[in-house]
């Protein structure tokens, strides 16, 4: 039935979309990149899928350049699709948006604690996160006023409203304000999905339902691997869990009780895929060596963090064989994000002459 | 012989040459001390270039590393987190100290590093993603900052050392081709004026006995004369003549000064 309809208001939509997927960097351009011996050399790669954004730059840009001018193009790319949209649909690309809106915010709030000027943290904002009234963040000189006149006018108003209070924007540390908003948004997204009369029972909220929730529990993993040996509590470490996902609530109450590496191996011992993350990396015998990160332990090289991605690009990979829906534009941003984090890292490598740590990126098509 | 070379302003007298041979000792002694400094010092400066050298090295691997490990960074968080960790890091936890080492007396100004525990302003920064790279990374230039720190104390030392060494060398120079050189001129001209005296006064004196011979001989044959002209007007006068009067030589009579 959803097929019948869908067309007619987000036909064109998906399909610009999906014109816009075969750009993605495939395994043979990847494998191309990797044999470049200067960033020029990168840029000429990247010549045929970012064209004219790269035009610009100067001759052996820095990694930063390069990403910044990536992002531009995935930046404007989204922006035609959002004034293409209308319905529901629009409001579905809405919501993409606000996590970076949660990141612009975090910002300015930092700023204004520490009483910056926040006009130069305008340009640090993420344009995807930018909204009419974010300017006005920047009037506000004190923190109450920023909360009581200023935040109540943003999109993320409800996400603050009966969480955080104006005392909590001044004493708690901003990273657990951002994540409790990000706990917010997740579960409110979720919301909207499962119960938006255009999405509900249709292949929107089948993919989307997934992909949150596993959003969700990689959020709740990461929460918790990351807070050991800091001074989040347990009970504040336990607020910060979206409230749904698979994990959700068993998983997520003995993640809350926790206290090392093994014993969020044992938490997330009931969901299959999870599990085999931790097995993966090695997490579960109780080593602890191979916590941190990419260059750790894990003898394929694969962190916890790049079997997340690896599987998050997956799932992105799989939402463009179903039609009819919004979902593909998320999953198109997501390989997007990938493919500049990628072509980044590979151009950080080549920059540093770390050749051999190259083929660490994630590429799926 | 006096005249080769520079010498100090002195007046050649006995006096002043003691004091030019105390001075000399007091240079040579000077001279060897101040040579074993510099060479003590020298010795130091090679094993600080040599170490120095070891630091450079290890520094370019470790800032190496380090800034792998911000590009691990920013692959994991998918971002700029810069401005964050600005913001929220507050109080230094990794500090400087600086205290002095005595090397053959010179300072060394030494720098210390030591990370103050309990202070971790962004531990909870990349919590949702990419907290322990961040914290990994923050520990890979921890020890970058700390191969610094060694470095900057070598650097520091490397200088004051080279300085102090020059200004050693020259004083050593200076004291083996000046000073030694000039005190030994000195002495030796002291010593020549001195001898050039004694021969003049030497010579003097022989002048003077051998006038004081000349003029007792004239006396002395006056005196013979005299007495000859006597004897013969005593002869003329038959013998009549009163005893003529001896030159009493123990008399009241003064000698004349012997003058040298």
């Amino acid at each position: 039935m959803e097929g019948l309809f869908f067309n007619v208001n987000g036909g064109y939509v998906e399909g610009i979309v999906r014109g816009y997927r075969n750009c993605l960097l495939s395994g043979q351009n990847y494998s191309n990149l990797t044999q470049c011996e200067t960033i020029d050399d990168v840029k000429l790669q990247l010549a045929p899928a970012y064209g004219d954004f790269l035009a610009s730059l100067p001759p052996n840009p820095s990694t930063s350049a390069l990403a910044g001018r990536m992002t531009d193009k995935l930046v404007s790319e989204f922006r035609y699709l959002i004034a293409q949209a209308t319905g529901s649909t629009a409001k579905f690309l809405e919501y993409l948006t606000y996590g970076y809106m949660i990141d612009n915010i975090a910002l300015l709030i930092t700023g204004t604690l520490h009483e910056r000027d926040t006009r130069e943290l305008l340009e640090r904002c993420h344009p995807l996160g930018w909204f009419e009234t974010l300017p006005v963040l920047c009037v506000a000189t004190n923190i109450e006023e920023l909360y009581n006149s200023v935040l109540i006018e943003t999109p993320l108003a409800p996400y603050f409203k009966g969480s955080l209070s104006h005392q909590d924007l001044d004493e708690l540390n901003i990273e657990i304000v951002r994540n409790t908003l990000y706990k917010n948004y997740l579960e409110d997204f979720y919301n909207f999905i499962s119960t938006h009369p255009d999405f509900a029972g249709t292949p929107t909220q089948e993919v989307m339902t997934e992909i949150l929730q596993f959003e969700a529990d990689r959020r709740a993993i990461n929460i918790t691997l990351n807070s050991f040996g800091t001074e989040l509590s347990k009970l504040e470490r336990r607020k910060l869990y979206p409230e749904f996902g698979k994990l959700y609530p068993e998983g997520s109450l003995m993640l809350s009780r926790a206290e090392d590496v093994e014993g969020v191996a044992l938490a997330v011992s009931a969901v299959g895929d999870y599990k085999a993350f931790f097995d993966a990396v090695g997490l579960s015998q109780g080593g602890g060596g191979g916590l941190g990160g990419m260059g750790g332990g894990p003898a394929d090289g694969k962190s916890l963090e790049d079997l997340f991605y690896q599987k998050e690009m997956e799932m992105s990979k799989l939402v463009f064989t179903r039609q009819f829906t919004p979902a593909v534009v998320y999953a198109w941003m997501k390989l997007k994000e990938q493919e500049i984090r990628n072509v980044t890292w590979i151009a950080e490598c080549i920059a540093q002459n770390q050749k051999e740590r190259i083929g660490n990126f994630i590429s799926v098509f | 012989m006096s005249g080769a070379g520079p010498r100090e302003a002195v007046f050649p007298t006995r006096q002043s040459l003691g004091l030019m041979k105390s001075k000399l000792k007091g240079a040579e002694i000077g001279h060897s001390l101040l040579k074993r400094k510099s060479e003590a010092l020298t010795k130091r400066f090679r094993d600080i270039t040599r170490r120095i050298d070891e630091a450079k090295q290890k520094m370019g691997r470790v800032m190496q590393i380090a800034a792998f490990s911000l590009a691990e960074v920013s692959y994991a968080v998918g971002g700029d987190i810069g401005y964050q960790i600005q913001e929220s890091a507050k109080q230094a936890r990794f500090r400087v100290r600086s205290k002095h080492e005595n090397v053959s007396g010179v300072f060394l100004p030494q720098f210390e590093s030591y990370t103050k525990e309990g202070v971790n302003d962004f531990g909870l920064t990349g919590l949702g993603k990419g907290g322990q790279q961040i914290q990994r990374c923050r520990e890979t230039y921890a020890r970058a900052v700390e191969t610094l720190v060694e470095l900057a104390s070598l650097q520091t030392a490397f200088l004051v050392l080279d300085e102090v060494i020059k200004v050693v060398n020259r004083r050593v120079n200076a004291i083996e081709h000046v000073i030694i050189p000039r005190t030994e001129n000195t002495i030796k001209y002291i010593n020549s004026e001195l001898d050039e005296l004694d021969r003049e006064e030497f010579y003097r004196l022989k002048k003077v006995s051998n006038k004081k011979q000349r003029d007792t001989a004239a006396a002395d044959a006056e005196i013979l004369a005299a007495r000859q002209r006597q004897a013969e007007k005593d002869k003329e006068n038959g013998g009549a003549a009163e005893e003529p009067d001896s030159v009493d030589v123990l008399g009241e009579q003064e000698d004349t000064d012997v003058i040298f």
